[in-house]
C-alpha cells in the first residue's frame, strides 16, 4: 500500500520578509507607492494644504496650535463669502494669515466701539465673544477687496492684523 | 485599456510631475548666493550674544550685510532707518532683547535684475517669541520687499520695505 504525501513548499524567512515589504509583484508595488506619493504631494501641496494655527487672533474659533486645512479649490466656482474663514498669503504660501471675511467688494465697513457696521448697518457676529471698543474709520472696498479680521476682538487692536485684502491674496478657504 | 498601459501612464505622470517640480525649484547661481546670504544673516541675528561674540562685534557682523546707505522702512508710522551706522547702533541696543526672539525667513523669492548687479527680493519674516512664564510661542509675521546690490562679488541689502498685506 502506498501513501501519498502532499508537499507544501515553505518560503524562507527572507522570502517572507521580501514579500511582506514589496508584495507579490515588486514592480507593481513600486508603481503604487510612486503614484500614492505623487498624489499625496499634489493634493497636500496644491489642493488641500495643511496648516497649523499660530497665535490667538482667531480664538475662540481656532485655538493656537490646532491643525487645519486650506481648500485651494473652494473659490474656483464661487466667490468668497461673508463669514468664510480664509487663508491670506504673505510673500508665499508657507506663512499665512487666517482671518474671517466680514466685508465684501464694494461695501462700506466701519467699526465703532467694537461693533462692525456694513454699509451703515450693524453686523451680527455670533462667533465673537469679547469685544474691546475698537474704532476703525469707514473704508469703502474696491471691486477686488475683502475686509478680513480675526474673531478675537478681546485683543488690543494694535496687536491684531486686520484690514483690506486683495482677492489675489486669498489662497483658499480654511476647513475642518 | 490594459492594466500595464494604466501603470505606465501613471509612471509617466509621476515623472512629469517630478520634472515640473525640479524645474520650478531651479535657481541661478546669483539667486542661490542671495538666498544663502539671507540665510546666514538670519543665523547671525538668531545667534545669542552668549556665544562669545560681543554685542558690538555682532552688530558689526550684521551690519556687513547692508550697504553704507541702506534704508529700512518698517511702515505704519515708523520713521525710516537710514544708513548702516544707524542700523548697527540699533542692532547693538536691541541685541539683548532680540536674543529672546527667533527670526525665520520663508517664501523667499528672488528676481535678479538685468545687468546682474541688483535684485528684488520678496520674503516673509516671522519673529517667534517664547514666553518665559508659559513657554508658549507667539508668532508675528510680516512681508518685506528687499532691494539688494552686488559689489565686489558680495550681495548686500540696500533697502528693506515692509509691505502691508492687510491695509
Amino acid at each position: 500500500m502506498s501513501t501519498e504525501h502532499s508537499s507544501v513548499e515553505l518560503d524562507s524567512p527572507a522570502d517572507l520578509t521580501r514579500r511582506l515589504v514589496f508584495g507579490r509583484h515588486p514592480r507593481r508595488t513600486a508603481v503604487r507607492i510612486l503614484v500614492l506619493a505623487t498624489l499625496s504631494f499634489v493634493i497636500f501641496h496644491w489642493v488641500l494644504i495643511p496648516i497649523r494655527a499660530e497665535g490667538i487672533s482667531m480664538e475662540p474659533t481656532y485655538r493656537s496650535g490646532s491643525l487645519k486645512f486650506v481648500n485651494r479649490l473652494a473659490y474656483q466656482r464661487r466667490k468668497p463669502d461673508r463669514g468664510d474663514i480664509v487663508a491670506i498669503k504673505l510673500a508665499g504660501p508657507h506663512v499665512l494669515y487666517v482671518k474671517r471675511i466680514i466685508g465684501l467688494p464694494g461695501e462700506r465697513i466701519s467699526i465703532a466701539q467694537g461693533q462692525v457696521f456694513i454699509n451703515g448697518a450693524p453686523l451680527e457676529e455670533p462667533y465673537v465673544r469679547n469685544r474691546r471698543p475698537w474704532d476703525v474709520m469707514e473704508v469703502t472696498l474696491t471691486a477686488r477687496e475683502y475686509f478680513v479680521i480675526g474673531d478675537n476682538r478681546g485683543m488690543r487692536a494694535a496687536d491684531h492684523d486686520f484690514g483690506r485684502a486683495d482677492v489675489s491674496r486669498i489662497l483658499g478657504k480654511v476647513i475642518f | 485599456m490594459t492594466r500595464s498601459i494604466v501603470l505606465r501612464g501613471a509612471v509617466v505622470v509621476a515623472l512629469v510631475t517630478a520634472g515640473v517640480i525640479v524645474w520650478r525649484l531651479r535657481a541661478t547661481p546669483d539667486e542661490r548666493a542671495i538666498t544663502g546670504r539671507l540665510e546666514t544673516l538670519r543665523t547671525e541675528i538668531n545667534a545669542s550674544t552668549r556665544d562669545g561674540f560681543g554685542t558690538a562685534a555682532r552688530a558689526t557682523q550684521i551690519g556687513s550685510y547692508f550697504t553704507d546707505d541702506a534704508v529700512v522702512e518698517l511702515g505704519k508710522g515708523s520713521p525710516p532707518i537710514s544708513g548702516r551706522d544707524t542700523l548697527m547702533g540699533m542692532v547693538a541696543r536691541l541685541q539683548p532683547r532680540t536674543a529672546a526672539f527667533r527670526l525665520d525667513l520663508d517664501d523667499v523669492s528672488v528676481e535678479v535684475l538685468p545687468g546682474g548687479d541688483g535684485a528684488d527680493v520678496l520674503l516673509t519674516a516671522s519673529f517667534v517669541r517664547r514666553s518665559i512664564s508659559t513657554g508658549e510661542e507667539s508668532l508675528d509675521a510680516h512681508e518685506y520687499a528687499l532691494v539688494m546690490t552686488k559689489a565686489g562679488g558680495l550681495w548686500r541689502i540696500a533697502r528693506i520695505t515692509a509691505i502691508d498685506t492687510l491695509h
